[in-house]
């Protein structure tokens, strides 16, 4: 049954949202070059296998960095890692988000009390300066999969407490009321009654969640603070600026993984954006009577 | 009220093209009549001119307002006289010291320079613990017994024990023991704490105005200049203002130039130079043309070796360090990656002219016999002296003009380009080549290795990719790991590398080698994971007895002596022989300088002081300088 | 009474457990650093100077006692909090003798005033275009604004003010390259529009990104309750519209943006941090760049925990505002 909501959700969207349309073609071609990645003749750390510093040409379409890389496969690879990065983190985060926002939402009363207010101090902390000062201390050990790591456990606050409200109201609906006099039990009320209503929020929150990542893994990473050996879109800007790229009117160089990240960013924030005008009520409403 | 505020952002916005086309220096003095220098750190300890502790203190100001008694000149390696007028003269056994000083200078209040202040000095640091910049407190309670004056403007220093580099502590190589002035010092009760801003100051300049975060600092030159050794020296008053300000990287240096906001910079890259030439049409650099950059600083930048490395073992062969250096094309390392802009050396002394008088000259005859064992019985000799020309012959190619002897602008021969050999030497010792070719250490695994590099000094990390990529080439699985310079050195000298891009001087610019190699000594070395700092030891970790006993036997050989040259020479001769480190060029500072408002810096032409602004003989450059238009 | 118990004193309590974790973590993280503060100051004094071995022990030792590293990991978490709470957040190790304080000192107030005002411009400019928008959603001008604000909103920060810097300083260079102002700070018109002139970039790129946030909330916000009777009422009753919509609208728009400005108070701080560092400004974006490069990791740890305490203090105080503009939290 989920399935077939998740489903028949995408067609509406397709079929009503521009935003949605718009932002699925960005990131279906975000998502080619990611797998193009797969297919580079060069490998990440190659470097020396083309000519230094050639601007974009029928033979290298982005052009090669100033250490001799393809700016395109090497762009392929930046893309990959970024969103590896910001993919991990987002599961991590979410998954904690939704336990967290499932057992304060259902359980109620003083541990509710208690989780929540926890929640709401954490909330408050500024991340970027506790991440600058984790990674500055973590140094070299900073790899891919440990920023994804720590930005995952840094991101579930904000979204524990919107799957709070969403279950605390889903709680109260009907149908819950329902289907638990009708005898079902209630991890049965949660997955077959309440998921197919959180999964759409959770879409446009995980999008939230690559968003935030995407801007922290490329201000560590111009800062010096992430594993400056693997090419991801914060990397890339790093060595863009350290061989001058702008200096020396090797635009191409840092223009690449700058429009990357603005396309993967804005195609993210138009799905979602579809995503949640589509799970508000009012607009459903409307949607329902244009179809009329 | 929407609209209200809406206007009021309006206003800001279009108010703004008012302020442009006013000169953008944050303070306010005519343009023409201020030297803009650049210093590459912003003060950490804004509004303290107090020397005497420890903490960083922006890197120009010391030659501007302080004096020391000698400066060491690096480029000639001659000794300039400071607030001294004298040698220092040593007895027969090195226990004590004198030194005559000048009788002609005061200070900024009026009061004259004389022996008292000397003696105030070295008594007042020697028994204060947190005066300790340098470790002069430690070095003076270890060395001076007493100080005796011996008339208005002479000292006589009696030592604990026979030390005749006793006057290292008071002649400036960057900096040294600063003179206090003792009728304002005497009356501050904790003098740790004091932060000197009111003076008065020894140098020719006086600071008038600073950032509160320490990005600038605005200096004025004293109206009695003349009365200060860098006015007697050059007898120029020099520009009236200079301003120190760190525009933060290199990006932003050339920036500034573009915009006349900065005289002159350093530790800068071919690259964004390249952008100064460019953008700054007034603009140079050492050479009026190819290869431009300054090369002439007293280190020199190498690949060391970590000896502690276990998964290295083989790195104790002298067969496989032969190798790993063969196994470098030193010319494309230098045109390929660095675009021609280095000069070599082969040993760990810069060939400056100065050394390479007192070093490389002497020693080439020994380079182009010397000879290594491949096999048993077959020698070969890895000295290729046309290297400088063969580079020579590919800036030509490229189009450009050789200032000059292919030697003095491209520094020394160096090891020829030897794969077979190197091929050779590794199989002697139980490597071999898996079916692609690549490299099996004798245990039968891969080759890896792993090359630490600092992406701060732009050229050793430029030299650090070129070896890992030929070590690549040449079938050992080299990765490159950058990282910035904190951690780049905080991982070196914890001995987690197995070759790294580092730099240092086995001598100092007068070619004495003790303060400078001490280092090295096997008592140093810590074990890897402890901080090679903490004993002052080198990262590196060479537990070699016999560079031991070279360094016992320097401590009390006079600085000066025939056989202090004699003993570093033999000691140079067995690192090269041993090929302890790979040394590959001299520093290129690329110390760069815009002649749109100042003229008279030091050039290849007209070598009238050393570039290197930043040090204490930086007084001398800066007197020196000329408003364009007179 | 119930609004002091209800309301007041659960907010004061997650006030203390943002402090009790801010410290905590603050503390926690440095000791797992593979950096030794004293090794490093010993390396820096060896920059310029070849130092005598010997010496280079005897400071070792005064330097250990000097930086508070002494003693069980208890004890120094116990000395740790006494010194927070007395305000006292160490030696800073790169700038030694300063105090992090006093680097913290100089630098707090420019990012007090470009993140105040930037939020100030933000706030108002966000919301009015955000509220316009929403009441009038079919207008050429609110589509535009609109589409061009969507854009804008979810590039990265970073990257926002680069091409910003890249664009007024170099390829038209009409903005400076760093500092806050010209000068010594005097209360002079030169020195104030220095201030501004200074202050504008950094604050652009702040203010961008933050009025893009705002205007999509406010302009949602707006949407809603346009469909509410009260407003249906107003029209029919022919009341101005400005009137409807600055009055009624708003008003009520602008309670859950208190709320949540006071929880995204800590992604501005964020954001000014990095404007700082782009744009060379001298605040402490700027102080904790420097200390970054100069593995400074006691004036990170003060720059951090001083960040929590204070974005958690100002948010406190922002939704203590809040039953003042709310009277359904006031009599409940």
């Amino acid at each position: 049954m989920a399935n077939d909501v998740l489903r028949a959700t995408i067609r509406d969207l397709f079929r009503f949202s521009l935003s949605f349309r718009f932002g699925s073609i960005i990131l279906m071609i975000v998502g080619i070059l990611l797998l193009l990645s797969f297919f580079s003749p060069f490998e990440s750390d190659d470097r020396r296998v083309v000519p230094r510093n050639k601007p974009p040409s029928q033979e290298f379409i982005l052009g090669t960095t100033g250490s001799g890389q393809d700016g395109f496969w090497l762009l392929t690879f930046a893309i990959r890692n970024t969103l590896m990065v910001s993919g991990v983190a987002v599961l991590i985060g979410r998954s904690i988000a939704v336990m967290v926002g499932m057992l304060t939402g259902y359980l109620g009363g003083k541990t509710d009390r208690v989780i929540s207010s926890i929640v709401d101090s954490i909330i408050v902390i500024p991340r970027l300066p506790l991440l600058i000062l984790i990674a500055a201390i973590m140094q070299g050990e900073m790899t891919v999969l440990s920023l994804a790591l720590l930005l995952g456990i840094l991101d579930w606050a904000h979204p524990s407490k919107r799957y709070r409200a969403m279950i605390l109201s889903l709680r109260e609906r009907d149908f819950t009321h329902t289907a638990i006099f009708s005898g079902m039990n209630a991890l049965k009320v949660v997955v077959q009654e309440h998921l197919p209503f959180l999964i759409p929020l959770l879409l446009a929150d995980a999008v939230a969640g690559f968003l935030w990542a995407i801007g922290v893994e490329v201000t560590l990473s111009v800062l010096g603070l992430s594993d400056l050996g693997t090419p991801s879109i914060g990397t890339l800007i790093f060595w863009g600026n350290y061989h001058h790229a702008l200096l020396r009117r090797r635009v191409w160089i840092l223009a690449a993984p700058i429009a990357a990240s603005v396309l993967m960013v804005v195609g993210f924030y138009l799905v979602s954006l579809s995503l949640s005008e589509y799970l508000d009520p009012r607009t459903r409403l409307s949607r329902l009577t244009m179809e009329e | 009220m929407a609209r209200k505020l809406m206007f009021l952002f309006l206003l800001v916005v279009f108010s703004i093209p008012t302020f442009v086309g006013v000169a953008q220096l944050p303070v306010d003095v005519p343009r023409e009549e201020v030297f803009v220098v650049d210093v590459i750190i912003t003060a950490p300890v804004p509004n303290n001119h107090n020397f005497w502790i420890t903490g960083p203190h922006p890197l120009v100001t010391h030659s501007l307002i302080m004096e020391n008694l000698w400066i060491r000149d690096q480029e000639t390696g001659e000794r300039v006289m400071g607030a001294a007028v004298s040698d220092p003269v040593y007895n027969d056994d090195f226990t004590q010291m004198s030194v005559e000083l000048r009788d002609n200078i005061y200070w900024s209040d009026g009061v004259q320079f004389t022996a008292d202040d000397l003696i105030f000095t070295v008594e007042t640091v020697k028994a204060t613990p947190e005066l300790n910049r340098g470790g002069y407190h430690a070095n003076l309670n270890k060395s001076m017994a007493s100080v005796e004056k011996t008339g208005d403007f002479s000292v006589t220093f009696h030592l604990t024990e026979p030390t005749p580099r006793f006057h290292a502590i008071l002649e400036a190589r960057w900096g040294a023991l600063y003179m206090m002035p003792k009728h304002v010092f005497e009356n501050i009760d904790d003098l740790a704490a004091y932060t000197y801003m009111d003076g008065p100051y020894l140098g020719a300049y006086l600071p008038v105005e600073e950032d509160p975060s320490g990005v600038w600092q605005l200096f004025v030159r004293r109206d009695d200049w003349e009365r200060s050794p860098a006015g007697i020296i050059t007898g120029n008053p020099g520009p009236k203002y200079i301003l120190e300000i760190n525009y933060g990287g290199p990006d932003r240096k050339v920036i500034a130039m573009s915009r006349g906001e900065l005289d002159v910079y350093y530790d800068s890259d071919f690259e964004s130079f390249q952008s100064t030439l460019e953008t700054a049409p007034a603009a140079r650099s050492w050479y009026a043309g190819f290869p431009w950059g300054y090369m002439g600083e007293v280190s020199t930048r190498e690949l060391i070796f970590n000896f502690g490395a276990e998964n290295q073992p083989w790195f104790h062969e002298k067969d496989v360090r032969w190798a790993l250096a063969l196994a470098l094309d030193i010319q494309a390392v230098v045109t390929d990656y660095m675009g021609g802009t280095a000069k070599l050396t082969n040993m760990p002394v810069p060939t400056t002219p100065a050394l390479t008088a007192i070093y490389h000259d002497p020693m080439e005859e020994w380079f182009q016999n010397l000879e290594i064992e491949i096999e048993e019985g077959v020698m070969y000799k890895p000295y290729d002296a046309t290297i400088p020309d063969q580079i020579a012959a590919w800036a030509e190619a490229e189009g450009y003009e050789v200032p000059g002897d292919t030697r003095a602008v491209f520094g020394s021969g160096w090891w020829a380009h030897a794969p077979d050999v190197a091929d050779r030497l590794l199989m002697k010792h139980g490597f071999s080549r898996d079916d692609g070719g690549n490299w099996l250490t004798p245990d039968g695994n891969p080759w890896e290795l792993e090359v630490l590099s600092d992406t701060t000094s732009v050229q050793q990390f430029h030299f650090g990719n070129a070896a890992a990529d030929m070590w690549k080439d040449f079938g050992i699985d080299t990765s490159l790991s950058a990282h910035e310079r904190t951690l780049y050195t905080s991982t070196k000298t914890t001995g987690q590398f197995d070759i790294a891009g580092d730099w240092f001087s086995f001598t100092l610019v007068d070619g004495d080698a003790w303060p400078a190699f001490n280092r090295f000594h096997p008592d140093l070395v810590v074990p890897v994971g402890e901080d090679s700092r903490t004993t002052g030891g080198h990262a590196t970790r060479l537990t070699d007895p016999k560079i031991g006993e070279y360094i016992d036997a320097m401590v009390s050989i006079s600085p000066d002596s025939p056989e202090n040259f004699e003993l570093t020479t033999e000691m140079l001769q067995y690192w090269v022989e041993n090929m302890y480190s790979i040394p590959i060029v001299a520093f290129n500072k690329f110390v760069t300088w815009d002649e749109r408002y100042w003229t008279g810096f030091p050039t290849f032409e007209n070598p009238s002081s050393m570039p290197l602004y930043w040090f204490m003989g930086g007084k001398l450059t800066f007197q020196n300088l000329k408003p364009v238009d007179s | 009474m119930t609004l002091l118990k209800e309301f007041i004193l659960p907010r004061f309590a997650q006030w203390l457990i943002v402090i009790f974790v801010g410290v905590t973590i603050t503390f926690i993280i440095p000791r797992l650093s593979p950096v030794n503060p004293v090794t490093e100051t010993l390396a820096r004094m060896q920059m310029y100077q070849n130092i005598d071995p010997e010496a280079v022990q005897a400071m070792r030792a005064t330097l250990l006692d000097l930086y508070g590293l002494e003693g069980s990991v208890l004890e120094q978490y116990v000395n740790f909090w006494k010194r927070v709470l007395k305000g006292d957040l160490g030696p800073s190790l790169a700038s030694f003798p300063l105090s992090v304080n006093q680097l913290i000192g100089v630098s707090i107030g420019w990012t007090i005033g470009l993140l105040g005002t930037s939020i100030l411009i933000a706030w108002t400019l966000g919301m009015t275009l955000g509220s316009l928008a929403g009441y009038y959603p079919n207008r050429w001008w609110s589509e535009g604004l609109e589409k061009s604000l969507i854009t804008v909103y979810p590039v990265p920060y970073y990257i926002l003010a680069f091409v910003l810097l890249m664009a007024f300083t170099f390829y038209l260079p009409i903005f400076p390259l760093i500092g806050g102002a010209r000068g010594t700070a005097a209360f002079t018109w030169e020195y104030i529009s220095s201030v501004l002139y200074h202050g504008f970039l950094p604050a652009l790129s702040i203010v961008i990104g933050a009025t893009a946030h705002r205007f999509i909330m406010a302009k949602a916000l707006t949407t809603t309750e346009k469909s509410s009777d009260y407003v249906q009422y107003a029209q029919m009753a022919a009341l101005p519209q400005r009137k409807i919509l600055f009055y009624y609208v708003t008003r009520n728009t602008l309670l859950p943006q208190v709320t949540d400005l006071s929880l995204s108070l800590g992604a501005l701080f964020g954001g000014a941090l990095i404007a700082e560092f782009v744009f060379g400004y001298p605040g402490i974006g700027t102080t904790m760049y420097t200390a970054i490069n100069n593995g400074d990791y006691n004036a990170i740890m003060g720059i951090t925990l001083l960040s929590i305490v204070g974005i958690a203090t100002a948010s406190l105080l922002i939704d203590l505002i809040y039953p003042l503009i709310d009277p359904r939290v006031r009599y409940r």
